[in-house]
């Protein structure tokens, strides 16, 4: 019986022949990283350690993107101490306004196909869409990996996800993720790897992605992994990674459960405020208005989310009533957008256009506050009520493009109704 | 040592604990404060019991510790005096932090486990034997985790394991 690549990348990892589901290994990590969120929980983690050597530390990267601005004291002093942590190991630093976590590993060529990379965040799963092994851990797990270079996994079954068809203009990987929770409900994959495969992988951008990979952890995934291609090989190798390992299942490797989606049918896709399995196709929703539109986060930050949404908005104005906000996920993706117009594009329609960071998902820094019974259209991943502070606030999800088209008409509106909502980028 | 004996203490399915048991939501208070008001919202009076009884065993539906990942949640449950955790599943996140700090945690049909019942939980074995009339079997805990659990967590392991070595 063969091996999936999760179970393939464990192996090699843990210097053994085979590793099977459920197995506990204890692995080699090529990269670690460590959030603002969770610095000072390690760093009150290291104290317990009787010997602080923290060889690994190099091979680590401290981003402060959580609290990007810190909004109190506490904060503040967190990324001081990150700063110093930095100086004295010689750990990655990424400071404010520099990018999200998930943004900037991959860009700074800190990851390749084949790798174990751990991050105290639960989003780690975004570097499967690399064909790397990513998954979200603690402050001691990370204090673990970065004394020893190693870390404790159970080797997670595996779910094969095919993808047949293509994409229509307009539907985007959101649609996907969206759609998974729909059918499998949140935290429905606990515990397990997602092998996603199939035409409509391939014929994704590495934006797109990224975002599938992303929001499996609103599935509870430990990981979710895509195959390397030509497309990956190009876009590591332009971000200076180190030689990529291409990983394969096994033609006759074990899966837990395989599913088939054709995605040729799908349409945009929006999760109701408050739940993010509560998940209907777009043009189910009429009349729903909206009062903020968020494009933004570790899932639709990118470039191309960014480009989407311009050329819904080019030459237009908001809705009456709208507040827009839309925060790339990192200062390279800022620089991008600044060249190719967009800033300027988005700045004309009456939206803000902020620094990279996590502001705008998670309520933590009060970045953004919406009024009682305000209702938030966003690119994020979750909506749990009171995500953004206010209880009384609803927060829906869609993809870049529908949440560019609501901003436009001021309600949920599916963007392939609207000029520029079919945009896609030329190969 | 691989025996643990203690009351059941029931929540139901989908408890998180980063809002129900961490300072999340409650910024600047301190584990201490945070173990008496740990799942007030959704049992009130939770801490309290398990303070009168000296701790005990929680014991819950799906998905224990879901969407939570701070492991401070466990540094709380250890304060409140919480043996081990039985629930047929965990936040994937939650799981690891309660072995990487030294919480005995099991997966195992508690749909049969009545709160206030006495129970005896072999942790070897996987056995958990409900008031003297019943027994049910839980996923059994890999060696290696047991011994990182036996040891109060990951950083006491590494500190005398410095190797990884789960033989010694």
């Amino acid at each position: 019986m063969g091996s999936t690549i999760s179970e393939k990348i464990l192996a090699a990892h843990a210097g053994v022949s085979e590793v099977k589901a459920g197995q506990v290994v204890v692995c080699n990590v090529d990269f670690a990283m460590v959030t603002d969120t969770r610095a000072g929980n390690a760093f009150q983690v290291m104290k317990k350690l009787d010997k602080p050597a923290l060889g690994f530390a190099k091979n680590t990267a401290m981003v402060l993107d959580h609290y990007s601005p810190p909004p109190h004291e506490e904060a503040a002093q967190t990324h001081q101490s990150m700063r110093n942590f930095s100086k004295q190991t010689g750990t990655h630093l990424y400071d404010i306004g520099d990018g999200i976590c998930h943004q900037v590993l991959p860009e700074g060529g800190h990851l390749t196909s084949g790798n174990l990379i751990v991050g105290t965040d639960t989003h780690s799963t975004t570097y499967g869409a690399f064909n790397a092994f990513g998954t979200g851990i603690e402050g001691s797990d990370v204090v673990g990996v970065m004394t020893s270079g190693k870390i404790w996994l159970r080797a997670p079954q595996t779910v094969k996800v095919h993808l047949d068809g293509q994409l229509q203009p307009g539907v985007w990987a959101k649609d996907i993720t969206l759609t998974m929770l729909g059918k499998f409900k949140a935290e429905g994959l606990n515990y397990k790897a997602i092998e996603y495969v199939g035409t409509a992988v391939s014929a994704m951008d590495i934006d797109d992605r990224m975002t599938l990979c992303n929001h499996a952890a609103e599935l509870g995934a430990k990981a979710a992994i895509l195959e390397a291609d030509e497309k990956t090989i190009n876009w590591l190798n332009a971000h200076g990674a180190k030689t990529p390992q291409p990983v394969f299942a096994d033609a006759d490797a074990r899966y837990e459960q395989e599913i088939r989606i054709n995605v040729s049918d799908l349409i945009p896709q929006v999760a109701r405020k408050h739940a993010v399995d509560d998940i209907v196709g777009v043009n189910e929703i009429t009349q729903q208005k909206i009062q903020f539109a968020l494009i933004g986060t570790c899932t639709n930050g990118r470039l191309d989310d960014i480009r989407q949404a311009a050329a819904i908005l080019k030459g237009k104005k908001l809705a009456p009533g709208v507040r827009m906000i839309i925060t790339p996920a990192s200062r390279q993706i800022y620089l991008a957008a600044l060249r190719e117009g967009l800033i300027e594009i988005f700045s004309m329609a009456g939206a803000s256009f902020e620094s990279a960071g996590c502001g705008t998902c998670v309520g933590i820094t009060n970045h953004l506050v919406p009024g009682d019974h305000e209702v938030v259209i966003s690119t994020a991943n979750r909506n749990f009520k009171g995500r953004l502070v206010n209880p009384n606030a609803d927060i829906w999800l869609g993809s870049a493009a529908t949440v560019a088209a609501s901003a436009l008409t001021g309600y949920i509106t599916d963007p392939r109704t609207i000029d520029g909502g079919t945009w896609r980028a030329v190969a | 040592m691989n025996n643990i004996i203690g009351q059941a203490f029931k929540l139901g399915d989908d408890v998180n604990t980063d809002i129900n048991c961490s300072s999340k939501y409650a910024p600047g208070k301190d584990s201490q404060f945070i173990s008496t008001i740990a799942f007030e919202q959704l049992n009130p009076g939770f801490s309290q019991r398990l303070k009168q009884a000296q701790g005990g065993i929680i014991v819950a539906g799906e998905h224990f510790g879901i969407n939570s990942s701070r492991e401070q949640a466990i540094a709380v449950l250890h304060l409140m005096q919480v043996r081990c955790i039985l629930a047929p599943s965990f936040g994937r996140q939650f799981f690891r932090n309660a072995i990487n700090n030294g919480l005995a945690i099991l997966e195992c049909d508690t749909s049969q486990i009545s709160d206030g019942a006495n129970l005896n939980i072999d942790l070897l074995t996987g056995l958990v034997q409900v008031e003297s009339k019943q027994t049910i079997q839980a996923s059994l805990l890999p060696k290696e985790v047991l011994k990182i659990i036996s040891m109060g967590g990951l950083i006491p392991f590494l500190n005398q394991h410095p190797d990884w070595n789960f033989q010694a």
